[in-house]
């Protein structure tokens, strides 16, 4: 429309942090939206896995593969360190200064460099 | 427009300039807070997910599982048990589970080699179906090529591949190898007639409590997992998990809420001086405050936009890659599982009660002594 | 159980709350001996200026709350997996003697929040602030609500201890027992229905009465306290068995669940919002011969007696859905 006054400095911020806003609930909007679009396809994924746990007769899940009260957390043995939670701080204060080995757990030894497990 | 909204949109232009003239430090402060948010919002995501198919997907495990306990520690069970069980009245049937651990001294992951229930998914003798990461870790060369395991050195057994699980379910199997009775009872062995432990299959779940009960005095050794306590379990570990890193995120939110309050309290000259002017032309004390309250609600509330929107991308777009290293652990196999997207509406609230009442609640507060003061005082 | 995010949501808001529940009534009480106001002392400008900051951060505090008790509801619900015979939100309560009393207290936080709110917005539009007063009185009396209600609510989650036995809500809500929740599953589906439909007749009746001659808005909030307790017994009595599709299932929190599409929250959103309205009203009433609120006071009787209306509107609206959609048949 010609013969508008151009708006005030203010009016204009504000209408700019107002769309910021706006596009951010958008973005948000979005994505629930994607999340509501995808989900036939994920339940269709996870009764995949659900039938090969029915099938293999599965009672855990293979996110924490490194030791068995945490590959295992629902059957491990009753009282060992870790078992409420694999990935929990150690139980002993020594865990936060033995680091893992740079090669691997090899014949299981532990120490602060590699020099130090070779030996 | 209501005279009320026009006094709105007078405040929120009114704020917007005044927060212009600062407007590094705005950005900054906006930037810091929707990473905090980030963290926290990345985390609520990631394990909210993680609890929803740990649920779905376990709801299939066995009703209940029984295992064998010596000296305080998981034992062998004797195939007998396993007509035993069957027996109780109530339960459809029971089954001899076999599965162990294998080390790799290849590569230094652990696998867990298992004969599965299903006939249809037993391999041939000599051939596997391998889980996901099993030649991924292992370099395979093609799909399809066997998989060699040494027991000790100079110890070598070949694996036929017979199939291999998708990525899709990695995250029930991604380590799993899975073989035949034969093969498996060769391959650590294991004499006949002992299993690693025995899963029931019970027709009502009411009736659970009761076998469990006669279970126990059948086999007053053996330790009883149901399907819920293995439910259970995960949802735990998931919501502690999650509230571990909330706790620990908790720390930053506070210091973020201290470092608010002292800017708000400690209102530097200019801003003592600009709510002295302000008052002293005719501002109301309730104009003061709702301008400091679309100020938090400006800086909060876009934050909280941001680092939520950050968030959820890089949970379910970017598979958590900030957070991949700390879930590995000391694990070499990790699994490649897409996760299931989806915003909770619950842990949005909490998410939103966390980050943003602090902030608020530091930025209200200090408003109160500049609020009572005189406007000649301020101005000063 | 503590580190669990909802919970430490929560806690940081009862915490936040307790803390300006507090500042408030001490503040409440200094206005209650000083607030005069034709003086022009020192004292009493100074309580002036901060009553503004005074009922901001406190209906701050109540809008938290509001929201608040939705969260608690939504978490008991969420956290029925983690017990033993646990399958909704009356498992969770139940774990410990502080579970149900903590969501009474919520629920009473509730109204109480809404009335200040509703008293706030109102005094607010009054030039010499007529019902300051009676607004600190307020505060002062829900503040020690506020904080029993934190004080429980911090008891029920540190006693929440994960596998548990706890009961369910079938063994609850079953015609069976004593107390209230017995008597209200226990009665007749048909006398619940037609109690419903009377109490809302009531509301409807009030509401148009209130709104034609601009007065007994009492009479109205009365209507709206009636209607509250009426659609209470009928939802466990009847309308949770037409969700269900179950002719012995009453459990009034099932209906919170994804299974049922949430249509729990369809139902206690509307249900308690057109409550606290028509309450609000009610009290509102109370005031209409006060000076300066002569001009405001029936602009906003009117919009709250027409936003309960909607409210129950919606209730209604809901039930009439759930009933006809349900396959269940209980009469005829």
């Amino acid at each position: 429309m010609s013969g508008r006054a151009p708006l005030p400095r203010a009016t204009r911020r504000l209408r700019l942090v107002l769309a910021l806003f706006g596009a951010g609930l958008a973005a948000l909007a979005l994505e629930a939206a994607h999340a509501r679009l995808s989900r036939p396809a994920a339940e269709l994924r996870m009764a995949a896995s659900a039938e090969l746990v029915r099938a293999a007769g599965l009672t855990d899940l293979a996110l924490f593969t490194e030791a068995r009260h945490s590959r295992n957390p629902a059957l491990a043995d009753l009282h060992t360190a870790f078992q409420d939670a694999p990935m929990s701080f150690g139980h002993f204060p020594s865990g936060s200064f033995a680091p893992r080995p740079a090669a691997g757990f090899g014949k299981g030894t532990l120490g602060f460099d590699a020099d130090e497990v070779r030996r | 427009m209501t005279p009320g909204l026009r006094r709105q949109r007078a405040l929120a232009e009114y704020t917007l300039a005044a927060m212009a003239r600062r407007r590094g430090k705005n950005i900054g402060l906006v930037a810091v807070y929707a990473a905090v948010v980030f963290f926290v919002a990345s985390a609520m995501l990631f394990s909210a997910a993680l609890r929803r198919e740990a649920a779905i997907v376990l709801s299939e495990a066995p009703e209940l599982v029984v295992q064998n306990l010596l000296m305080g520690r998981h034992e062998l069970m004797p195939g007998a048990a396993v007509e035993t069980l069957a027996g109780i009245r109530g339960v459809a049937g029971a089954q001899g589970r076999l599965w162990g651990y294998f080390y790799d001294r290849v590569n230094g992951a652990n696998y867990t080699l298992m004969v599965p229930f299903d006939p249809a998914l037993i391999p041939p003798a000599g051939a596997a179906i391998f889980g996901e990461a099993i030649p991924r870790t292992r370099d395979h060369p093609w799909l399809g090529a066997p998989l060699f395991l040494s027991r000790h050195p100079g110890d070598l057994v070949r694996f036929n591949a017979a199939g291999q699980l998708t990525a899709a379910q990695g995250l029930v199997s991604s380590d799993l190898i899975l073989i035949g009775e034969a093969d498996f009872r060769a391959f650590f062995g294991l004499p006949p007639e002992v299993y690693t432990d025995i899963a029931v299959t019970i027709r009502n779940p009411r009736e659970i409590d009761t076998i469990v009960q006669k279970a126990e005095a059948l086999l007053p050794d053996a330790r009883f997992v149901t399907r819920d306590e293995i439910l259970r379990t995960y949802q735990k570990i998931f919501s502690w998990r999650e509230g571990i890193l909330v706790a620990l995120a908790g720390a930053s939110i506070l210091a973020f809420a201290i470092f608010a309050a002292e800017k708000a309290s400690g209102l530097s000259a200019d801003e003592a001086r600009e709510i002295g002017i302000l008052k002293a032309i005719g501002w109301d004390m309730r104009d003061v405050i709702a301008m400091k309250l679309w100020e938090g609600g400006l800086v909060s509330v876009g934050a909280f936009l941001a680092g939520t929107v950050a968030a959820y991308l890089h949970v379910f777009a970017f598979g958590a890659a900030l957070f991949a290293p700390v879930l590995k652990g000391w694990s070499v196999i990790y699994p490649d599982f897409p996760l299931a997207p989806e915003i909770d509406g619950i842990e949005m609230t909490a998410l939103f009660f966390l980050t943003v009442l602090p902030y608020l609640a530091a930025t209200l507060v200090p408003i109160w002594r500049i609020a009572s003061a005189d406007p000649d005082q301020v101005m000063r | 159980m503590i580190l669990q995010t909802p919970i430490l949501a929560l806690l940081l808001a009862a915490a936040l709350s307790n803390a300006v529940a507090l500042w408030t009534a001490w503040f409440g009480l200094r206005v209650l001996r000083g607030w005069d106001i034709a003086s022009g002392s020192r004292a009493q400008l100074r309580l002036e200026r901060r009553t503004g900051l005074a009922s901001t951060l406190f209906g701050f505090v109540m809008l938290i709350q509001i929201a608040a008790l939705l969260l608690f509801v939504f978490n008991a619900d969420r956290m029925a997996t983690l017990f033993v015979g646990a399958m909704c939100a009356v498992g969770t309560l139940n774990v410990n003697a502080y579970g149900f009393p903590a969501l009474y207290l919520k629920i009473a936080v509730f109204f109480a929040a809404s009335l200040w709110l509703i008293l706030d917005r109102v005094d607010r539009q009054g030039r010499d602030y007529p019902l300051t007063r009676l607004k600190f009185s307020g505060a002062l009396l829900i503040a020690p609500l506020v904080l029993t209600g934190a004080g429980t609510e911090l008891a029920f989650f540190l006693g929440l201890k994960t596998d548990v036995i706890t009961s369910c809500c079938s063994k609850m809500f079953t015609p069976a027992n004593d107390g209230i929740a017995a008597e209200m599953t226990g009665t007749a589906p048909a006398t619940a229905l037609w109690f419903l439909g009377l109490a809302g007749v009531a509301v409807a009746a009030t509401g148009t009465v209130s709104l034609a001659a601009a007065r007994l808005q009492w009479l109205f909030a009365l209507a709206g306290g009636v209607f509250f307790a009426a659609a209470l017994t009928a939802i466990v009595s009847v309308i949770s068995l037409y969700v269900y599709d179950h002719p012995n299932h009453h459990c009034p929190f099932c209906l919170l669940q994804r299974e049922y599409g949430y249509v729990g929250y369809a139902l206690y959103v509307p249900l308690f919002a057109g409550t606290a309205l028509a309450m609000g009203a009610g009290l509102l009433s109370l005031f209409a011969g006060t000076g300066s609120l002569a001009t405001v006071l029936p602009g906003a009787l009117r919009r709250l007696v027409w936003a309960s209306l909607i409210c129950h509107g919606l209730f209604g609206a809901v039930v009439l859905s759930v009933i006809a959609t349900s396959r269940l048949v209980l009469f005829g």
